[in-house]
């Protein structure tokens, strides 16, 4: 169109020009946020992490000024959040956190019968409220847990001795309930229905602890003592030493479950030890924490619901948080001046209450986490139940009363063991497939095999993950022997082929060359396949006495399992065959001919250029395509949770099941909590896939890169 | 020996040719076992009626026969019956069976309820009346069933029609309260209307005889189909094949790991993969003009290119769970407490659902679109774009005018590889959205027709649940092979529309660089 400036020319000159620049911009935005959007991934997945690694704090959240709290004897946290102070004549007062809303009350008189409130326990079943003169009355705890509930009763626990401690535990029918006086005699109650029968235990204790089967443990000096109050008389399962000599036994508390018992001792110490359910040996000294401090005496430890934590209260007013695998988490000063009367931790384990003579605090305690660290994620770790340190994941507990194990090194093994499988059945085979595509195959067989190979990358993961694990691994599992025979077979028929066709008379010769021999091998390795399966029965039984798997587990402890490691490895050796092979192949065919054609000039024969000019000239291009196979067989999915049982074993047998990350993230992230330690441990599995991947894959590209600008500069890549 | 040594080089080259021979092995078993296992199912097999040493006789589908490891030859038999024996199928040991005989008036039942029916049929009767009895030839009872079948299968359709063309209508008017007092009327007239065609469907009821003599009742409306495969010729067993494979293609699955139907996974699977192409196609040519045409070529923009290629190797579960992390539980429960806080805690679109699977998708095959894009872009020469701006078209008028309509194909190839991997793809929609069974259509008459929060089925993830989740793994396993199959399928013409692209791509601009 001529260009004359007239103002309708101008204007639309103006317009094209404006159109230019917003489309420039619209591009240049969307382009870049784009870029941004999908590079934001990996940064995405550390923001869900980070908060995993946060150091655990406690933190004043509010204090408040109390009337008459100089009266008070204790704590008890409801199930709705509130706490109740209780005062020594039986008063009590509901507070709610944050809030003024306190209504009071008072046990009535007639349950008191005169006497005055001196201590309490609150168990998880049942609240036990110490009265002067040795009685104690047990409430069975309600949902709001007021201290005058139906079903109390009072029982003497000493006649006429002032209670110092109290102890219960039980599980509705069954209760057990110990209690010490000042002078460190141990009487204990047990309750099964309406029966109630009192002990006198002959061991002195400077602090005890019940758990919920009724073992009794006590504290004397630097030993502990355990006791089974479960039926009949009460039994001393054992007397042991726990602490050194200069320290004694200042607290004890079995943490949520009853299967963890912290043990503070003079020194600011605090020790673990594990229930053996063994009666001969009742305890399990677990490692020593890391900091097992020189300072005041440990006086209380409180435990923290449903969380396998504990808060610790030195003599000096200072207080700690205790995690059982991790040990001390958090340490700070005093939150008041003077030690507290009581102390309580929340239902929610979110608050903690410090009661002192002129008001309530309360603390928030910040310990999301706390189980989990970079050590009890991939270092062995003694948990629950077990008498050696192990590697273990178990994130999907049942309820609060099992610990869950939050080790990434068994998925991280099964993850690499499958993918080193893969790698050793497709590394072979895809790098054999792409040196003849590359040296021996003429170019019109070329542009046929490739695309089918090619076409074998996108079938996707779900059909050859469901053929290995519902038809292959059942297979293999009836024909163990012939499976493995194939491995030998196969390569010697191909030689045997080779053999027989150079034996041949020239005619035939040219009609079966090396250069298709891809092709017309394949006919003769399937008979070749389907006579092994047929033999495999006669060698099964005359070797191996007719039972493979049998022979494995009797001569070298093997255990077969049916989808295993090398069920895996086969079938995401052929989902990364065809991306090794073609990436190997292109790192072929992209070496100069020139180098080629000069080595076989001076007398090479073909494989001698092959292994002498182009694979090592190819190295690097190869090694390229491995490793991003690798990346590959590393991320899959649906094969691995199709063909292995998704057991996390850490095992090297390659005849054992497994579990690898990405599987492990399929079936648990799901269901796992929003927000939670094993949502966010899931997300760093996630992360680490991701990290290993894009490092994996970067590298490989590279290398490949460098390569091809090499090439470029021998003037061979167009 | 020698003569092999000197004549050739040996046997490495054979072994490198073994390689490329064992994978072509290996693919063509595996589709081979696809294709022959998911076809086959649809095939009305023989029945067998077997005589075992013990004196029982039971009829069925020989399935499968196994040599134990101790020796032992056992025959897998599917008798169906799960009403009158509890179970579906049978182990029987080979040297128990006595004699085998394929009778020819043993027929199969596809039944609504407890699985297919093998054994004979005794009386035909017709509201409490007995029509065709035993007396009757077995040809003659035959010929009653199928006409009373066909009588059946018509009345259901006209229920299944006026159920969805008239009630849904006027009942979704009567729900919502705006319906007028004519509408009232046509409603009662349709339902009415409706219960007499229920009785005329219940009219018809079958005696049915195990070959162990059990008989039961069975109304004819339960009865989906029947034959008699011992009795067909093979033209007959081809249209009844042909009419499963159907009913496969179009029917929704009738129980939760039940048998039968496809149609909603199909649908869920092409409409995901649908609106994934919709977002992914605009934002990967946006990314890939942008790093090609206009970013300042340097180090970065080849950083940021080596680094979108390497997201294509990140495992697609990553993004499921990028997926699950942000859109779901961050954006869709955003959007809950904005818009649908009525409707919490229930989740509305902090759930899994269509819309978040299909941008996890999108994410996903974004490298690939990107990539093949960008490719594309790189084969224009640039004597193009330089002709177009020396006549003086702006930026903007060489890029829509000129350079991408050149790289056409290539985007075209990208989307399509990038449905190809999508389609494939089921581990992130395990995150994001995908449900074992929703036979209801994310897609109805209902404003606003499409529903991005709805939960859909896939093909793939149908596999896994069909194979893994389901309780009679036997039954599924055929099912899982034709769903299979038919994932397969899809996925490989789409690849073959890339590859033919990319080859008419090529052509294309060979001709044009001379």
């Amino acid at each position: 169109m001529p260009d004359f400036p007239t103002p309708s020319h101008r204007l639309h000159r103006r317009w094209r020009r404006l159109r230019d620049r917003l489309a420039a911009g619209t591009i240049r935005a969307g382009g870049l946020g784009v870029i941004v959007a999908v590079l934001a991934i990996g940064v995405f997945l550390a923001v869900e992490v980070v908060p995993l690694f946060a150091p655990a704090r406690v933190t004043t959240e509010a204090s408040r000024d109390l009337e008459g709290t100089g009266a008070a004897v204790g704590l008890v946290p409801t199930a709705a959040g509130d706490v109740l102070v209780i005062d020594r004549d039986g008063g009590y007062r509901r507070i709610a956190p944050g809030a003024d809303a306190i209504d009071a009350a008072r046990i009535p008189a007639e349950r008191l019968d005169g006497r005055s409130v001196t201590g309490l326990s609150a168990g998880p079943d049942a609240l036990v409220l110490a009265l002067s003169g040795g009685e104690v009355l047990r409430v069975p705890r309600r949902a709001e847990a007021r201290p005058d509930g139906p079903g109390t009763r009072r029982y003497t626990l000493f006649a006429g001795e002032t209670i110092a401690a109290l102890a219960s535990a039980g599980d509705g029918e069954r209760w057990w309930l110990a209690g010490r006086d000042a002078a460190g005699r141990v009487a204990v109650l047990r309750g099964d229905g309406e029966a109630v029968e009192r002990f006198v235990l002959p061991d002195a204790a400077s602090a005890l602890a019940l758990d919920p089967d009724g073992r009794l443990v006590l504290g004397d000096g630097h030993e502990l003592a355990v006791w089974s109050l479960a039926a009949g008389e009460p039994r001393r399962l054992g007397r042991l030493p726990v602490l050194p000599d200069d320290r004694r036994i200042t607290a004890l508390s079995y943490l949520s479950g009853g299967e963890t018992l912290l043990v503070g001792d003079s020194r600011g110490g605090v020790h673990r030890w594990l229930d053996r359910h063994d009666d001969a040996e009742p305890l399990l000294a677990a490692p020593d924490y890391a900091v097992s401090g020189d300072s005041t005496a440990v006086t209380r430890l409180v435990p923290v619901p449903g969380r396998r934590l504990a808060v610790a209260l030195h003599a000096d007013g200072g207080l700690a948080l205790y995690q059982a695998l991790n040990g001390r988490v958090w340490q700070g000063a005093p939150a008041a001046a003077e030690s507290p009367l009581a102390l309580a931790v929340s239902a929610d384990g979110r608050r903690l209450w410090w009661l002192a003579a002129d008001g309530l605090k309360t603390l928030t305690l910040a310990a999301g986490h706390a189980e989990v660290s970079w050590r009890t994620l991939w270092t062995p770790v003694l948990y629950e139940g077990h008498m050696q340190p192990r590697q273990r994941w178990q994130a999907n507990v049942s309820s609060p009363e099992s610990e869950a194990h939050f080790g990434l090194a068994p998925l991280a093994w099964g993850t690499l063991k499958a993918a080193f499988w893969a790698l050793v059945f497709a590394v072979p085979l895809a790098l054999a497939a792409a040196v003849h595509t590359a040296a021996y195959m003429g170019p019109a067989l070329r542009a046929r095999v490739r695309p089918a190979l090619e076409l074998m990358e996108s079938l996707p993961g779900v059909v050859i993950g469901f053929v290995a694990g519902l038809v292959l691994a059942p297979w293999v599992d009836r024909h163990l022997a012939g499976s493995l025979l194939l491995l030998v077979v196969l390569p010697v028929g191909t030689l045997v082929a080779g053999m027989l066709q150079a034996r041949l008379p020239a005619v035939a010769r040219r009609c079966l060359p090396l250069a298709a021999a891809g092709l017309w091998l394949v006919p003769w390795l399937a008979l070749l396949a389907w006579l092994s399966f047929s033999v495999s029965p006669l060698i099964e039984g005359w070797l191996f006495a007719g039972d493979l798997p049998g022979w494995l587990k009797d001569r070298w402890g093997l255990d077969y399992a049916s989808r295993n490691a090398l069920i895996v490895g086969l079938a995401m050796g052929f989902a990364v065959i065809p991306t090794i092979y073609a990436l190997a192949e292109d790192a072929l065919s992209d070496v100069p001919r020139s180098l080629d054609e000069g080595a076989q000039a001076l007398g090479a024969t073909r494989w001698q250029a092959l292994t002498r000019v182009w694979l090592p000239a190819a190295g690097p291009g190869i090694f390229s395509a491995v490793m991003i196979g690798a990346g590959r067989a590393v991320g899959e999915t649906m094969i691995v949770l199709m063909a292995t049982g998704n057991t996390a074993i850490f095992g090297v047998s390659p005849f054992e099941g497994l579990r690898s990350i990405a599987a492990n993230l399929a079936i648990e992230l799901p269901e796992a909590a929003v927000g939670g330690s094993h949502y966010r441990v899931l997300f760093l599995s996630a992360l680490v896939l991701f990290v290993f991947t894009f490092c994996v894959n970067t590298l490989a590209e590279l290398v490949r890169q460098r390569l091809r600008r090499r090439w470029r500069r021998l003037g061979a890549v167009g | 020996m020698k003569r092999w040594r000197t004549s050739g080089e040996g046997g490495w080259p054979w072994l490198a040719a073994g390689g490329v021979a064992v994978s072509l092995l290996m693919v063509v078993a595996l589709l081979m076992l696809i294709a022959g296992r998911g076809l086959a199912h649809f095939w009305p097999a023989s029945l067998e009626r077997v005589t075992l040493a013990d004196g029982a006789v039971i009829a069925g589908e020989p399935v499968r026969h196994v040599t134990t490891r101790d020796g032992r030859d056992e025959w897998l038999y599917r008798t169906g019956n799960r009403d009158l024996d509890g179970r579906t199928w049978r182990w029987l040991e080979a040297g128990d069976i006595v004699s085998r005989t394929r009778p020819g008036d043993l027929l199969e039942l596809q039944r609504e309820r407890w699985g297919p029916f093998i054994g004979r049929l005794v009386a035909v009767r017709e509201a409490d009346t007995t029509v065709i009895d035993a007396t009757a030839g077995s040809a003659r009872r035959w010929q009653a069933l199928e006409t009373r079948l066909a009588r059946a299968r018509a009345l259901r359709e006209t229920i299944e029609t006026r159920r969805r063309e008239t009630i849904a209508p006027l009942a979704r008017q009567l729900a919502a309260g705006t319906a007028s007092a004519e509408q009232r009327a046509a409603f009662e007239r349709a339902r009415d209307a409706l219960t007499g065609l229920r009785e005329a469907l219940a009219r018809d009821s079958l005696v049915l005889e195990s070959v162990d003599g059990r008989r039961l009742e069975q109304p004819l409306a339960t009865v989906l189909d029947a034959w008699r495969p011992n009795a067909m010729g093979t033209l007959d067993k081809l249209g009844l094949w042909g009419r499963r494979v159907w009913a496969f293609l179009s029917e929704g699955p009738r129980s939760a790991n039940g048998s039968d139907g496809v149609w909603p996974a199909i649908f869920g699977t092409v409409l995901l993969v649908l609106l994934m192409s919709l977002l992914v196609t605009p934002f990967g040519v946006l990314a890939a003009v942008y790093l090609h045409e206009v970013a300042r070529q340097g180090p970065v923009t080849r950083a940021v290119r080596i680094a979108v290629r390497n997201l294509a190797g990140v495992p697609s579960i990553v993004y499921g769970v990028f997926g699950l992390g942000v859109f779901v539980y961050g954006i869709g429960g955003t959007l809950d407490r904005w818009f649908f806080s009525e409707a919490l805690p229930s989740p509305t679109f902090g759930t899994g659902g269509l819309l978040w699977a299909a941008l996890t998708l999108a994410l996903l095959t974004l490298p690939v679109v990107i990539v093949a894009t960008e490719e594309g872009l790189a084969r224009i020469p640039d004597h193009q774009r330089e002709g177009a701006l020396a006549l003086g078209a702006t930026h903007y008028e060489t890029l829509t005018r000129v350079v991408l309509p050149m790289a056409m194909p290539a985007m075209l190839t990208g989307v399509i590889l990038a449905v190809a991997r999508a389609a494939g793809e089921v581990a992130p929609l395990m995150l994001v959205g995908v449900a074992k069974l929703a036979p209801q259509l994310p897609v109805d008459g209902e404003f606003p027709y499409l529903h991005l929060d709805g939960k859909f089925m896939h093909l793939g993830y149908h596999i896994y649940n069909l194979g893994f989740q389901s309780a009679d793994a036997e039954q599924a396993l055929p099912l899982v092979y034709a769903t299979a199959l038919l994932l397969v399928a899809v996925i490989v013409v789409l690849n073959l529309t890339a590859i033919f692209l990319r080859h008419h791509l090529r052509q294309r601009h060979r001709a044009l660089r001379h």
